[in-house]
């Protein structure tokens, strides 16, 4: 009975909230959608957004790196209209778990208590882990939690392609890479444990250069990731390779991340191109010889090169159509590595899946991001999608790096 | 000469803050000049382009700017040196607002970087004077072996 009652206040509140949002939103705010969809603007920009989590009341927590953010819609006209600053947290993760909100910078993990009608955590902050090492590449510790509470953390590698000399023209892969001990991949810990150390965690996936976009699906009790791929194949290996090949052949893999997991960073990388894993040109690599059979999975999906998939959902809210059951919903956040090729990424899309797999092309979901981007360089554009997160009523919510604009997505039958 | 070319060198190994300061520019005599821009242009393209972009604007939090910034249209020596031994020594780099550290150019020849500074003092130093091999040459021979 109860339970009716909430439904029927949380139905109402959305048909006030969409007509509110109707007038205002008759562009989708310069985003494409599929038909059906529209997009509102709830919060204008508050500087570079990271991610977002949406608590059950409609609360958002916005992750950046210049602190958290927390904000409200007192009068539910679709826009936020209370914005708390909180925290002394800078970084990108942020996640709503039982009555905690669960955020991230680049050296550690902390939670805070959220108390009934508090929009703001008033702390204290507690820390679940701290101490990765400082560094500046490839340094979010973006972050998962399953329903008991594991924690698994991105430990991105801080290097390109593991070279002796990072990034120097034709400077060769170190083998083993020593990086692999600690970092490029992910590491688990007790999310309910307070004041861990990275001694604490066991690596659990290796072969990972950078995680950013990882999540845990309830529905298939496993972890996802859509990883940051390599890049510079032509400007360290000129011989091998030209700009066309480095802006199109490395993908950005989407893989279940399984524990014991090699994902093949920073020896190998999906070739787009191939269809296949290649050796990297600083392992010996022709830029057809293939790893050793086996030694390391296939993507579920190889999106293409330097997209930066920067978050990944999956979707199981009540509003959208059957077919987003389940599947998986993935903001690039666009590439700056192409270059001089065209830019490319910069939009939501959504991957089709059916039990952990994909079941179909993926499919653009929302574009028109970046705007123009002059110069082809993403300074210019618009906006970048950065961060996903679903409310209770369904509605897809994205954040934005440039300005920090966030977006709440809705479906409704015509 | 190459006594204040080390200085420099040192500079900016270990401050950093050599590459910023303005210092006037020397001009090589016309006749030193390579004819170098297009050259340049097209060596930009295939070292530098990928990380400071066509615009020389380079990538917010990923790579800095080159243009507008004082250092391409400063001491051609110090700017020469900089491009050869990259910034994984400098002691700005913790400090550095960008996440992404200059690999060493050293590789290249006297000629092909003298094309490349030519290249970006003339788009992105507002056509600050061009330079030479030569000058390449000095500030390589500054390099603390």
């Amino acid at each position: 009975m109860r339970s009716t009652s909430f439904a029927r206040v949380v139905s109402l509140s959305i048909a006030v909230a969409a007509l509110a949002g109707a007038a205002s939103a008759a562009d989708n705010d310069g985003l494409t959608l599929p038909a059906g969809f529209t997009a509102t603007v709830v919060q204008e920009g508050l500087g570079g957004g990271r991610h977002l989590a949406v608590a059950a009341n409609g609360n958002i927590y916005l992750a950046r790196r210049d602190g958290l953010v927390a904000m409200r819609d007192k009068d539910h006209d679709g826009k936020v209209d209370e914005t708390l600053q909180f925290g002394d947290v800078k970084g990108t993760e942020v996640r709503l778990f039982n009555n905690w909100l669960y955020v991230s910078d680049n050296v550690g993990v902390y939670r805070f208590p959220l108390k009934k009608g508090e929009l703001a955590p008033a702390g204290p902050r507690q820390t679940v882990v701290a101490g990765f090492p400082l560094e500046r590449q490839h340094a979010d510790k973006t972050f998962a939690l399953d329903p008991k509470g594991t924690l698994y953390v991105n430990v991105g590698a801080p290097s390109n392609s593991c070279q002796e000399k990072d990034r120097q023209e034709g400077s060769l892969g170190q083998n083993p890479c020593p990086i692999l001990e600690k970092y490029g991949g992910v590491w688990v810990f007790d999310g309910n444990k307070l004041d861990q150390t990275p001694a604490n965690g066991r690596r659990f996936a290796t072969g990972m250069r950078n995680a950013v976009a990882i999540e845990w699906n309830d529905a298939q009790k496993a972890l996802y990731s859509v990883i940051h791929g390599r890049d510079g194949i032509d400007t360290l290996f000129p011989a091998l390779y030209n700009a066309e090949d480095n802006a199109t052949r490395q993908a950005e893999e989407f893989h279940k991340i399984v524990d014991g997991g090699n994902y093949g960073w920073p020896y190998t990388f999906w070739d787009t191109k191939l269809g296949k894993r290649v050796i990297g040109p600083e392992y010996g690599g022709d830029t057809t010889k293939e790893p050793e059979a086996g030694k390391y999975p296939a993507p579920l999906v190889a999106f293409p090169a330097h997209w930066a998939p920067n978050d990944l959902l999956f979707y199981s809210g009540r509003n959208f159509p059957a077919q987003y059951q389940g599947g998986a919903f993935i903001a690039f956040h666009g590439s700056w590595n192409r270059a001089p090729e065209p830019q490319a990424g910069y939009k939501v899309v959504f991957q089709p899946m059916k039990d952990g797999k994909p079941s179909g092309e993926y499919q653009v979901f929302a574009d028109g991001f970046a705007g123009e981007m002059a110069d082809n360089n993403p300074r210019n554009a618009k906006y970048r999608p950065v961060g996903l997160a679903v409310g209770k009523d369904g509605a897809l919510y994205v954040s934005d790096s440039q300005k920090g604009r966030i977006w709440r997505i809705t479906y409704a039958k015509k | 000469m190459g006594m204040r070319v080390r200085v420099i060198a040192l500079c900016a190994l270990w401050s950093g803050a050599a590459l910023h300061a303005e210092t006037p520019a020397t001009s090589p005599p016309a006749s030193q000049v390579p004819d170098s821009v297009a050259a340049g242009q097209k060596l930009y393209a295939r070292h530098c382009l990928s990380c400071h972009q066509a615009d020389g604007g380079g990538v917010p939090n990923m790579q800095p700017p080159i243009a507008g910034g004082s250092w391409v249209k400063g001491d051609p020596g110090a700017l020469a040196l900089f491009v050869m031994t990259g910034g994984f020594d400098s002691a700005q780099r913790k400090d550095s607002a960008v996440d992404n550290v200059m690999p060493p150019f050293v590789q290249l020849t006297d000629e092909d970087l003298a094309a490349i500074l030519t290249y970006i003092r003339q788009k992105f130093g507002g056509g600050a004077p061009a330079v030479d091999a030569a000058q390449v040459a000095a500030a390589r021979a500054s390099i603390p072996r």
